[in-house]
């Protein structure tokens, strides 16, 4: 790609979430996505010095990102596990410093904020060191391993006054935010359900490499460093859960197994639950490793149309029409007369519309890249980009809270004890 | 110009499409026309007939109040007799004794009473008799064309084709549907089709259709097709025919038969379809 295709294909990019972001209620409903693309371009030695923690899958992608950016650079990587940081080293300027010890990385100084892809059970340590080093975090998804950890983070950053952002990528995802735009815009009527499902074929097993244990490389697998499926999927959905229905939910039951990879795996392979919302509403959410028939997906469902963000689609409800009489119209308006067949099934089961439905949005370019551009602007400005660590503090609780009520088989109400933002 | 709603009532799709002449707001008053007789008639949810249920099961009688259930009953009692008894919406599987005839309508002090419980089920008719106040608004509103739908076993017409001279509707055979049964030409008339078999017969909210002689359920297979001017007695006359015994039928049809039909399927030929429910 030359610079001017990336200048084009970025400045489009921008465009479109500055399309989706300009609607009436817009600015109260998704804030911190206009704020981000206003972030102003800086020159290289003006840009926000960022140290990666963490350098396996998702932190190299991280990278990756912050590269494309106009206002951030990596200064320094750090993994404690060599293999890894290898990796990350491959990706930056050979002249980035690389640590093996987050402490060092901190110690070294030359940085104004860290970013943090570890292990979940380690996002609250990790941002703890910073905050204390004075440093400004963006953490990935979810916050921390417990509910309690959640909160933890969110008082330290509003006590040191630092900045704590967390990865949720379709917060600023152009065919989200114009769903949340055409939604609000009353297309899809009253929103009631929205039913959500992350479903894949795969043991979610990776292959652990020599000088590694299973736990290090497998954490995602064993509850004392995550949630399973809850921390890792259920999280981004039901932040979008949140956003379409403006609310947090009210309450939540489920039920959870290790249904198919018995495999010696702690978290569960399987979850179904239900959030409920004020008013009756609800989310439904399923989430296995076995089947991967339905994939991704948030299905927002509303009196007078469906949403379907993944796929970028929304769908209106019409009353379904007779086909012979539809015939007939088109016969009439073609000067054509030829007998009806009628006396057909007078019912038939609502069988799922298979319509395309119109597209909603557009092709994307990089939401990841851009969360970083409105991180490196709050952390300029010493200002969180606006609403969006309370969605990433109702979405992380709402995750563990699923967690509990499956361990428990109770329904669990919202807590009241969370910390105000 | 051709304008088309669309809409759910009484238990079906309803379909009403106009060409050419007519009030604009003709379809929507066509429409509140249909919703009105559903309302009134229908035992899927309260109205006047499930009260007027109520009172005849507990062995009650009861006064009618409401204007669309006493022309319904009025129209119920002509073609209670138009069809030999045969079409009886108080014919009930679990009573042989149960039916119109333990019913005794006085249109004058519009009350009825009953001599034994119980309850109506307007089923078939009511759909006749809503698509017939529905073309009577249209007419009043002017329409010279159109064409009224409840689900696809009622329909009515409004004056002629668009295009001229009548509506030609072909009935497909319920089980081979590559075979036409019938074909028809349609002006201000109604058709309805009843059938045991073919799809829909299985739904789950249809009513199985009771010989009210003996309160049996007609599992034959059978088909019976029956125009009208009017919608009412067009659904009157088809679900009778479909009960009706083979003297009946004949009589029956013998009234009309370029308007009735009967068809009679081989046994075998009743292969059972499977609806999803
Ligand atoms: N937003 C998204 O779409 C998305 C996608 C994937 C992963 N994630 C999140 O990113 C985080 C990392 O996931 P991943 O898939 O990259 O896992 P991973 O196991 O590939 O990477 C974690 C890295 O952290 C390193 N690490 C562990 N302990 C450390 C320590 N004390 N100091 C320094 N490095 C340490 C590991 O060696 C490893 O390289 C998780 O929180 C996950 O939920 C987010």
């Amino acid at each position: 790609m030359t610079e001017k295709d990336f200048d084009l294909s970025r400045r489009s990019f921008i465009d479109r979430v500055l399309m989706a972001t300009a609607g009436a209620g817009m600015a109260a409903a998704v804030p911190w996505a206009s704020a981000a693309v206003g972030a102003a371009p800086l020159a290289k030695s003006d840009r926000v010095r960022l140290g990666v923690i963490g350098t396996g899958d998702r932190g190299r992608a991280l990278i990756q990102n912050i590269a494309k950016t106009r206002n951030c650079t990596v200064a320094a990587i750090c993994d404690n596990f060599e293999l890894h940081l290898a990796k990350g080293r491959a990706l930056v300027d050979p002249s980035t410093r690389t640590f093996t010890d987050h402490r060092a990385m901190l110690d070294a100084g030359g940085l104004d904020a860290v970013v943090i892809a570890t292990p979940l059970d380690l996002h609250k340590r990790h941002s703890f060191d910073a905050f204390d080093a004075g440093l400004h975090v963006w953490c990935e998804k979810a916050m921390a391993r417990t509910i309690d950890d959640c909160g933890a983070m969110v008082k330290r950053t509003q006590d040191s006054g630092t900045v704590l952002q967390i990865g949720h990528q379709r917060m600023f995802k152009p065919t989200y935010l114009n769903a949340v735009k055409r939604a609000k815009e009353g297309e899809i009527g009253a929103i009631t359900q929205i039913r959500a499902s992350w479903h894949r074929q795969s043991s979610w097993r990776r292959p652990v490499p020599a000088g590694a244990t299973d736990r290090q490389i497998n954490w995602r697998l064993y509850r004392d460093s995550s949630a399973g499926l809850m921390t890792e999927l259920a999280t981004h959905q039901i932040q979008v859960s949140n956003l379409f229905f403006d609310a947090v939910p009210t309450r939540v039951m489920g039920s959870g197994s290790i249904c198919f990879w018995k495999d010696g795996r702690e978290v569960y392979d399987h979850v179904a639950l239900i959030y409920e919302y004020a008013g009756g509403r609800k989310l439904i959410y399923t989430s296995l490793l076995n089947n991967a028939r339905y994939g991704c997906e948030e299905q927002i469902q509303g009196s007078k149309g469906t949403i379907e963000p993944e796929l970028g689609r929304i769908y209106q409800e019409l009353p379904p029409k007779e086909l012979a009489l539809l015939r007939m119209q088109a016969d009439v308006a073609s000067g054509h007369k030829r007998a009806v067949p009628i006396g057909g099934a007078t019912w038939f089961a609502e069988l799922p519309v298979t319509t395309p439905g119109e597209p909603l949005g557009w092709g994307e370019y990089d939401e990841t890249m851009l969360q970083f551009e409105g991180f490196g602007e709050a952390v300029r400005t010493g200002k969180p980009l606006p609403g969006l660590l309370s969605q990433a503090y109702s979405a992380s609780v709402a995750s563990l809270l699923g967690e509990q009520a499956m361990d428990s088989g109770q329904i669990l109400n919202w807590p009241t004890s969370l910390v105000a933002i | 110009m051709a304008d088309v709603v669309r809409f759910a009532s009484m238990g079906t799709r309803v379909e009403l499409h106009r060409f050419g002449a007519g009030e604009d707001d003709a379809l929507t008053a066509a429409q509140r026309a249909i919703e009105a007789v559903d309302n009134a008639l229908t035992i899927h949810r309260p109205s006047a007939t499930t009260a007027l249920n109520e009172r005849l099961m507990a062995g009650q009688g009861a006064g009618i109040d409401d204007p669309l259930l006493f022309d319904a009953l009025v129209a119920i009692e002509e073609l209670q007799a138009a069809t030999l008894g045969l079409f009886d919406p108080a014919a009930d599987r679990r009573f042989a004794s149960a039916g119109w005839s333990a019913i005794a309508f006085d249109r004058n002090s519009a009350r009825i009473e009953a001599s034994m419980p119980v309850a109506l089920d307007f089923g078939g008719f009511g759909k006749g008799f809503a698509l017939d106040r529905a073309c009577a608004v249209l007419r009043a509103k002017g329409v010279v064309s159109a064409c009224l739908s409840a689900g696809e076993s009622s329909i009515a017409v409004v004056g002629e084709h668009p295009l001229g001279g009548g509506w030609p509707f072909s009935i497909p055979h319920p089980l081979r549907p590559d075979e036409i049964l019938v074909e028809l030409e349609l002006i201000d008339e109604s058709v309805s089709i009843s059938s045991t078999v073919g799809a829909g017969t299985a739904a789950p909210e249809r009513a199985a259709m009771i010989r009210p002689i003996d309160a049996t359920i007609v599992s034959a297979p059978r088909c019976s097709v029956a125009v009208d001017r009017l919608g009412a007695h067009a659904e009157a006359m088809s679900t009778a025919l479909l009960v009706a015994d083979e003297a009946q039928a004949e009589c029956l049809l013998h009234g009309d038969r370029t308007r009735r039909f009967l068809f009679d399927f081989p046994r075998g030929a009743a292969i059972p379809i499977n609806q999803p429910g």
